[in-house]
């Protein structure tokens, strides 16, 4: 089974080789129109005061940012023709290009970029993104400066994608609340390449070329249409139908190998490496047996991982050991990989005091985090940990809300959850490990874990610009984190692209899927 | 003091062994009984004597009914789909008796009074019975479940509470139709006390057609806990048939089978329940006895 899947992967890795290299060749050419899809209504299309893949979708579009990302990460020039930073790191300029315009004609200047990153650091949940930023000078109308409290190397990845989406001045600049400005779901005034034609929520997004896009000759696409499908299956059938080009952000295991076998359409994996998600077993170390790192590893020890990849994920998903995503060039994979190993954790949780008295050691409550598709790892991990003598009971919470609530003031166990890497680690990662941020929410450090020595990494790699240095640290923030097990990691989350056989540049080249311009993306015959 | 050989003696038989003779004589019923039986008897000894844990990943995940000694094929996690539905079944079965019971209780409570008292409790009543008549009974059961915890008591509870309404009209209209009857009159002009009266005097005498209303309102608590964990809205330490359809569900285009076996199991109790209840119908309603 693992060689066939194995062997299917590296197919699937050459096909698409050779189709970007086909791709290449041919000429890419104008108009048609795109039918993509989203899985939930977005609750804005403005980026700069919301995140999500939904508003990501929409908001890369009709928004552009400074940089974009090649597959390499590497940062490539978009609304910042160039860009320096200044030898101490506390200086980034920015070099706008000079002919672009928003979509009511009114030039993009550097005022805009000041507005924007204002508005972010207040509006936006991301605050790591941009709270080092003091000021933003603007010397000339297409130079903007960012001065840095100190160096801040997630700025580079933090002014791509759809978190750095600069938003016109004139528009949201007067006075309204700009998380509820009316602007943001009606006459929307872009600086993407493309302009919204219409939104209806739980319906569809409609967008059509800007022609007055700076790049000459881009966008291919005449219009977009992202339709807004909930259902994965139901989305699926559309695909297959022809009814929809392209959707991204599908992680189904069973949908995937489906996809993998319609006729016309095509799968990868590729382009997630920015949005970096990660399925993880949450572990609250405030209470009961959880306190004993010993215990942690013990059900890390506990749960074959081989398992989880190949029955519950079917293949699609790509192992995943610590909390920086497998794709990152900052990812540390040598690090212990918890093989099943029922005997040691017999003997971590003896030394740890946890005997076992009549086939039971004691009971935890774990709980069915309300996503789709999460059951089966659950039902599995208490099957798991049955074996080892702890006696898992699971919780089911009806909804999202009160699960996010649940883990935000730290009131469970044990629960799943997927978190987004957001790029840099700063962004997304830091949040879960630092003990300034214990039970801020969902998706804060929900574990409760502190460490003064994962602080202080973390604290230094966030101000470190030197690229080899950084990497150390964040190399020895992941061996700490995965020896003392706050989290036990599962898998990176199966994101993959379906796209027909119609689409030329499909957005699988990049790291941030389609939170990014879709303005090379074409259609053929 | 001769005895007229014309004249045979006529032996009252009890009501009860009237019904069941005339039970008997239904024979769509008589089968159905016979499966039912048969399936409580496995419901009870079953888990006895197929001892597979049905939560225990003992297999490849998907393998057809009938490969690998597996009679009906393992679902998603390789978990034995037999030994599920063997388990299953004691849940699914306590869901529906007692989700019946707690529907009997408020709906005979509720019936009696309203058809005991009339007026002013007639009227209160009637209205209560009449807004849980119209609440959508799905979402209603859906919004308990959500609101206070998907654990079986809880699932059990909401079924009762949003399924008590017909059991409260038929309780209603004997009530009504039975305490204006002489004998009744005769009872409470010999000083009967009310509560006496209602439960010792009229109840015994209106039980037949709640009885056959508590069959079949067995039959739609099995759907209606299907429907429930269908929506994920089911406790997942349990096993559960619709546990079984829920969870699975994802998976009918590749495995169709882990869905169509406990949903043929659920549609074989549910059909076997109503022939039964409509051979009770026929036995304890008067009017249909002349057939």
């Amino acid at each position: 089974m693992k060689h066939v899947v194995t062997n299917f992967l590296k197919a699937t890795a050459i096909t698409s080789i050779l189709a970007t290299g086909a791709v290449a060749q041919e000429t890419p050419k104008m108009g048609g129109t795109l039918v993509t899809v989203m899985g939930s209504t977005p609750r804005v299309l403005n980026p700069a005061v919301q995140s999500g893949i939904v508003t990501g979708l929409v908001g890369a579009q009709l928004f552009a940012a400074p940089l974009r990302y090649d597959e390499g990460w590497n940062p490539q020039p978009y609304l910042a023709k160039s860009w320096e930073v200044s030898d101490d790191g506390l200086k980034v300029t920015l070099h706008l290009q000079e002919n672009a315009t928003f979509h009511d004609g009114e030039p993009i200047k550097s005022s805009d970029v000041a507005f924007s990153v204002k508005i972010i650091q207040e509006f936006h949940p991301f605050k790591s993104m941009f709270s080092p930023v003091t000021s933003v000078d603007t010397p000339d109308e297409h130079t903007a400066v960012l001065n840095l409290a100190h160096p801040h190397p997630a700025l580079m990845l933090a002014m791509s994608g759809q978190l750095m989406s600069i938003i016109p001045e004139h528009i949201y600049g007067d006075g309204q609340d700009p998380k509820n400005h009316p602007r943001n779901n009606e006459n929307v005034v872009g600086s993407g390449p493309f302009k919204l034609v219409e939104f209806v929520p739980g319906e569809h997004v409609i967008m059509e070329r800007y022609d007055g896009f700076w790049e000459q000759g881009l966008p291919y696409l005449d219009k977009i249409v992202a339709r807004i499908i909930p259902d994965s299956a139901a989305r699926a059938i559309a695909l297959e139908n022809g009814e929809i080009h392209l959707s991204t952000f599908e992680n189904q295991p069973t949908i995937v190998n489906r996809m993998s076998a319609a006729k016309g359409m095509n799968v990868s994996n590729d382009g997630y490496g920015g949005i970096g998600p990660i399925d993880w077993l949450a572990m609250n170390v405030t209470r009961g047996p959880l306190q004993d790192v010993r215990v942690r590893q013990a059900i890390a020890y506990a749960i074959d991982k081989n398992f989880i990849l190949k029955a519950v994920m079917r293949g699609t998903a790509k192992d995943a050991l610590t909390g920086v995503h497998p794709d990152s060039p900052l990812y540390n994979g040598d690090v212990n990989a918890y093989a099943l190993d029922v005997d040691k954790a017999n003997a971590l949780l003896d030394e740890a005091g946890y005997g076992m008295n009549g086939g039971k050691r004691f009971d935890i409550t774990l709980e069915l985090v309300p996503f789709p598709g999460y059951k089966p790892q659950t039902e599995y991990i208490k099957q798991a940990l049955s074996k080892v003598g702890i006696n898992v009971t699971i919780n089911a919470t009806p909804d999202f809300p009160s699960w996010a609530k649940k883990m935000g003031t730290m009131d469970f166990d044990m629960s799943l959850d997927s978190v987004y890497n957001w790029g840099d680690p700063v962004i997304g990662v830091n949040r879960t490990y630092m003990s300034s941020n214990i039970a801020k929410g969902v998706w804060s450090n929900t574990q409760g874990y502190s460490n003064a020595r994962v602080d202080e990494l973390l604290a230094q790699a966030a101000e470190e610009n030197d690229q080899a240095k950084r990497k150390a640290l964040y190399a020895e923030f992941q061996q700490i984190v995965n020896e003392e097990v706050p989290i036990y990691y599962l898998n990176a989350v199966p994101m993959h692209t379906f796209y027909s056989d119609k689409i030329g540049n499909p957005p699988i080249t990049g790291i941030w899927s389609t939170s990014s311009p879709m303005d090379r993306v074409w259609l053929k015959d | 003091m001769s005895t007229d050989p014309n004249q045979t003696t006529v032996r009252a038989r009890s009501p009860l062994a009237e019904a069941w003779g005339m039970f008997l004589q239904n024979y769509t019923a008589v089968a159905a009984l016979f499966v039912l039986v048969i399936i409580i008897l496995g419901a009870i000894f079953g888990p006895y004597l197929y001892p597979t844990d049905p939560f225990e990943m003992v297999w490849s995940p998907f393998s057809p009914p009938g490969v690998d000694g597996f009679i009906l094929g393992t679902d998603y996690l390789g978990r034995d789909l037999f030994a599920q539905i063997v388990h299953g079944a004691r849940v699914t079965l306590v869901i529906g008796l007692s989700a019946a019971v707690v529907t009997v209780l408020i709906g005979v409570t509720v019936g009696a009074l309203a058809g005991f008292y009339r007026g002013l409790v007639e009227e209160i009543l009637m209205r209560i019975t009449e807004f849980f008549q119209v609440l959508p009974t799905l979402l209603f059961s859906m919004v308990i479940v959500a609101l206070f915890g998907a654990s079986l008591p809880m699932i059990t509870l909401a079924i009762g509470m949003v399924s008590w309404t017909a059991v409260a009209r038929i309780t209603r209209t004997e009530f009504l139709r039975i305490r204006e009857l002489e004998y009744v009159m005769a009872s409470k002009a010999s000083g009967t006390s009310n509560t006496k009266l209602m439960f010792h005097v009229i109840l015994p005498n209106a039980l037949p057609p709640i009885i056959v209303q508590s069959a079949l309102m067995v039959g739609s608590a099995i759907l209606f806990e299907a429907g429930l964990s269908f929506l994920g809205l089911t406790d997942p330490n349990v096993i559960s048939w619709g546990q079984i359809i829920g969870s699975n569900r994802q998976y009918i285009l590749e495995s169709s089978f882990t869905v169509t076996i406990p949903g043929l199991a659920i549609f074989l109790s549910v059909l076997v329940i109503s022939l039964v209840g409509d051979g009770l119908n026929d036995a304890l309603n008067p009017k249909l006895r002349q057939r």
